[in-house]
């Protein structure tokens, strides 16, 4: 049965749902309500909450238990994602999984507590130090906030790897109906790699350093061969209305309601719009977005962020110049305005080729 | 006391504190203070981190630099360290300067740079709306301790005498003037002091209320305390609960502050150098034509 849930609460109860009993951290807002969800409910399910000292002290608190074998998870909001990026490039280094959470807000810097999408590159590029990836997932909805936590602790256990879930704060703060599955069981994965006590067996050790001339360089093939299976393995979108879509909107997170909405304005008043909506950022949906530049029927892509302009790289990069790609978007905490995209729309449906 | 004079370090702005908050009476007395030095605004500049009391630098008259969450010293000591002729004062709450910046705290101690940090201890995060603090006492509810904190409180005081403060106390938002007459030792004190101000938060800490603490208060110069004898001022930090001394618990006026032995910031720093001369400015910018 759906119920109203906040769009924080409905991850923080769907971590516990997938099996996390272990969650480190610190206050931040608009992502509070996770770690006051914690602290009431991990005592109730057997878990440890703890409140570290800093985000710093979170992320090494997940690495602690994520390299003692156990689902674990961390969130927060962008200030604070900053400032844990260390510790996620170790974890990635070290082949571990965990779940972490960035409901960013407005920035650079403190910036401000309202919703944001100015976080893309430091998710999607790697916001720390060398060669590394995270998967991404980009919930809109809060039931997506439900069903993209459990998979992200399944896609962690998978591939061995740190699973990100970036939204907004709006997603992270709205309230609307959800279901928690209620035959989930956590799947099970091997992790005799764990630190789990060497007794009668050989040690296992948990590293991201190597002395010898070619080990580091051996841990990257490694997490390139990783990165290429997932790749082939595993992306996610949703296609509204693109089947004979003329102009296609490009968005994740609030600004791809918002462009749902648009899209079935205009299709009632005739125009062949369509929105594709980003579920997983990295793995980026580059073949199928190429596939769509290559029907005839679309004139080309506006792209709607709450950035200055970040996945709409991305996104010329998988379309290369087939068809022309737009942005619009707002920075700091502001949300794009539907007469804007409502206009730039119907200018590329009049056959502009720049608007904006 | 004598009435000084402290609108020239009033600014048109209204705080964003509730009503009642402790950091009102702390900016009351830091601007008595800053009066009764008879500084001028433009000879000071107050550091902050984020939260709540680090709203600060908005709400009163002097340079202001509005950092980063913990980072409030290092901000403040890279102020230093280029002008040490300015009055550097850092300020925070407990989570900013206990919890994710303690590190810098223990180590601006041990280098003793002349700054005078305060630190308005609520024992609570006022601004991500009340979650435990470095300082909440045992048992104390809040959001991310619904069934009674198990975490052990630090000692700020013990601290920074360990670390190697050269000047630490407490003062107590619900006494302006002794929190005043305070600060202006502090500033005038060579070397790092730490104030921990008792700023009680009204809306979000429930137990260390104004009451609770004007129960408990009592002034370090009232029995006779000698800030000069470490081991009194250890044995002084340790009370809580039932008595909270407030005043000065230490000064060592023997140690010198890193700004009197590092070479070039001994001299004055960079802005010491003698003005240049009308031919060298002439020779600088013929190095352009």
């Amino acid at each position: 049965m759906k119920e109203l849930i906040k769009g924080n609460e409905a991850l923080a109860e769907a971590a516990i749902i997938a099996g996390c009993r272990h969650y480190f951290g610190y206050p931040i807002t608009p992502q509070n309500e996770i770690t006051a969800y914690m602290a009431k409910r991990m005592p109730e399910v057997g878990g440890v909450f703890v409140q570290a000292e800093s985000e710093v002290a979170s992320i090494n608190m997940v690495f602690g238990a994520a390299a003692a074998g156990v689902r674990v998870m961390t969130t927060t909001s962008s200030p604070g994602f900053s400032l844990m990026q260390e510790g996620v490039s170790y974890l990635a280094a070290a082949h571990l999984p965990c779940v972490l959470a960035n409901i960013m807000r407005g920035g650079p810097g403190l910036g401000n507590i309202a919703g944001s999408q100015g976080d893309y590159f430091q998710a999607v590029k790697g916001g720390g130090h060398g060669d590394y990836r995270l998967i991404v997932l980009t919930p809109a909805y809060v039931q997506e906030m439900i069903d993209f936590t459990i998979l992200a602790f399944d896609l962690a256990d998978k591939y061995l790897i740190p699973v990100l879930i970036l939204t907004d704060g709006i997603v992270g703060q709205m309230v609307e109906p959800a279901e928690f599955p209620k035959d989930y069981k956590p799947n099970f994965y091997d992790k005799s790699w764990a630190l789990t006590g060497a007794k009668g067996r050989p040690k296992n050790v948990v590293r991201t350093l190597w002395l010898d001339d070619y080990g580091v360089e051996n841990n990257n093939i490694k997490l390139q061969q990783k990165y290429a299976r997932i790749k082939a393995e595993f992306v996610m979108y949703e296609e509204f209305m693109t089947e004979d879509a003329e102009v296609i909107l490009v968005a994740y997170g609030t600004p791809a309601r918002i462009c749902k909405a648009i899209t079935k304005k205009l299709r009632n008043e005739g125009y062949k719009v369509g929105t594709f909506r980003l579920q997983s950022a990295f793995p980026f949906p580059e073949y199928r977005l190429m596939e769509l530049a290559l029907e005839k029927h679309v004139k080309g892509f506006l792209v709607v962020e709450m950035s200055a302009g970040q996945m709409v790289e991305d996104v010329r990069l998988s379309v290369r110049d087939y068809k022309p790609v737009n942005f619009y978007g707002r920075m700091g905490g502001v949300l794009p305005e539907e007469r804007k995209i409502i206009e730039y729309t119907l200018d590329m449906l009049k056959g502009k080729v720049e608007v904006n | 006391m004598a009435t000084v004079d402290i609108k020239k370090f009033q600014v048109n702005l209204n705080p964003t504190w509730c009503p009642g908050c402790g950091d009102y009476g702390l900016l009351r007395g830091l601007q008595t203070a800053l009066a009764k030095l008879d500084l001028d605004p433009s000879e000071i500049v107050i550091v902050s981190g984020i939260g709540c009391s680090s709203n600060l630098p908005h709400f009163i008259k002097a340079y202001g630099y509005h950092s980063l969450h913990g980072r409030a010293l290092p901000t403040a000591q890279g102020v230093k360290m280029v002008n040490p002729r300015l009055t550097v004062i850092a300020a925070g709450g407990d989570g900013d300067g206990y919890g994710i910046g303690v590190g810098h705290l223990v180590h601006a101690c041990r280098r003793n740079i002349d700054i005078t940090y305060i630190v308005m201890d609520n024992q609570i995060y006022g601004l991500t709306t009340g979650q435990t603090s470095p300082t909440s006492d045992v048992g104390s509810k809040t959001k991310t301790s619904p069934d009674g904190n198990y975490e052990y409180p630090l000692n700020p005081i013990l601290l920074a005498i360990s670390s190697g403060a050269t000047f630490v106390a407490r003062t107590f938002s619900g006494e302006p003037e002794h929190m005043a007459d305070i600060i202006v030792k502090a500033i005038q004190h060579k070397g790092f002091a730490l104030i921990d101000d008792i700023s009680p938060c009204v809306t979000y800490n429930k137990k260390n209320t104004y009451q609770w603490f004007k129960e408990r208060v009592y002034k370090l110069e009232d029995i006779g305390h000698d800030p000069y004898d470490i081991n009194q001022a250890i044995q002084r930090a340790t009370e809580w609960e039932d008595k909270i001394p407030i005043g000065i618990f230490y000064i060592n006026p023997d140690k010198p502050s890193y700004d009197q032995l590092d070479p070039v910031i001994r001299e004055g720093g960079m802005f010491a150098k003698p003005e240049i001369t009308e031919d060298e400015k002439k020779e600088i910018l013929n190095q352009f034509l």
